[in-house]
């Protein structure tokens, strides 16, 4: 088992029925070849950075996953064929993965996932019903789980604009 | 050779962004951290002017090329071309 990592865009005008059928179909090649989602992300709407096929938005789908690079091919296969697949990208973030990791980094996604849902419930001042048991298989939790706002990555709060400055002072 | 001594005037210490901060992790999907290695065009920063160190310059040129790929930072020019 391998972990890998794939953002895909699909494109923006598709509707919520076909955004959750390319996500389960991918999800279906993963655990037909004894995958395990860890984490699956709806980033949603996002400006692209350049154009692709004539597109300017795109809505962002991340999984994190341990499967096997057979597995990969034919995500990327399907991706190939389908259309409303803007683009995608697969990193292989570690080349060997045990069961105990997986469960860990599954665990650690829900306890994350729920830490993020309930400081949103606090937001919000309305409670939400949470789910009451991090599941084994991730991936009943985390469609329930995933957050309706895209998530940010972290925030560099130490980063300063000084060597931007200089750079362009430099120049 | 001229330019030895011009070069004096505003030599500060360029340190590592990441070695002095070692929370600060490299990945290419933290878009707000790479933009500051990136010119306005959309370049990557060289090491002798933003002051990476080795190690980190190498990690972070493929974090930005990786972030390229999946459109989060562009090829060229600043936004949207």
């Amino acid at each position: 088992m391998r972990r890998y990592e794939t953002i895909y865009i699909l494109r923006p005008n598709l509707g919520e029925e076909e955004i959750t059928k390319v996500i389960e179909n991918t999800n279906e090649i993963i655990l037909g070849d004894k995958g395990i989602v860890i984490e699956l992300n709806k980033w949603g709407m996002k400006k692209l950075a350049y154009l692709i096929k004539k597109e300017t938005q795109g809505y962002y789908v991340y999984c994190d996953y341990a499967g096997t690079p057979a597995a990969v091919a034919e995500i990327e296969r399907k991706f190939r064929i389908d259309d409303s697949v803007l683009k995608y990208m697969t990193i292989k973030t570690a080349a060997a993965i045990s069961d105990e990791q997986i469960q860990l980094a599954v665990s650690e996604v829900s306890t994350r996932e729920t830490e993020a849902q309930a400081a949103e419930a606090a937001e919000e001042e309305v409670t939400p019903e949470k789910p009451t048991e991090p599941n084994k298989v991730s991936s009943e939790t985390t469609e329930e789980a995933t957050p309706e706002k895209p998530t940010e990555p972290t925030e560099p709060n130490k980063v300063s604009s000084e060597t931007t400055e200089e750079a362009t002072g430099t120049e | 050779m001229a330019q030895r001594p011009q070069k004096k005037l505003f030599s500060r210490k360029k340190v590592c962004r990441f070695c002095g901060d070692k929370e600060l992790k490299i990945n290419y999907k933290d878009v707000k951290t790479l933009r500051n290695f990136v010119s306005e065009r959309g370049k990557i920063i060289p090491r002798r002017i933003v002051g990476t160190c080795a190690t980190h310059q190498r990690q972070l040129c493929e974090a930005i090329k990786q972030a390229r790929q999946i459109a989060f930072l562009p090829y060229s020019g600043s936004t949207q071309g």
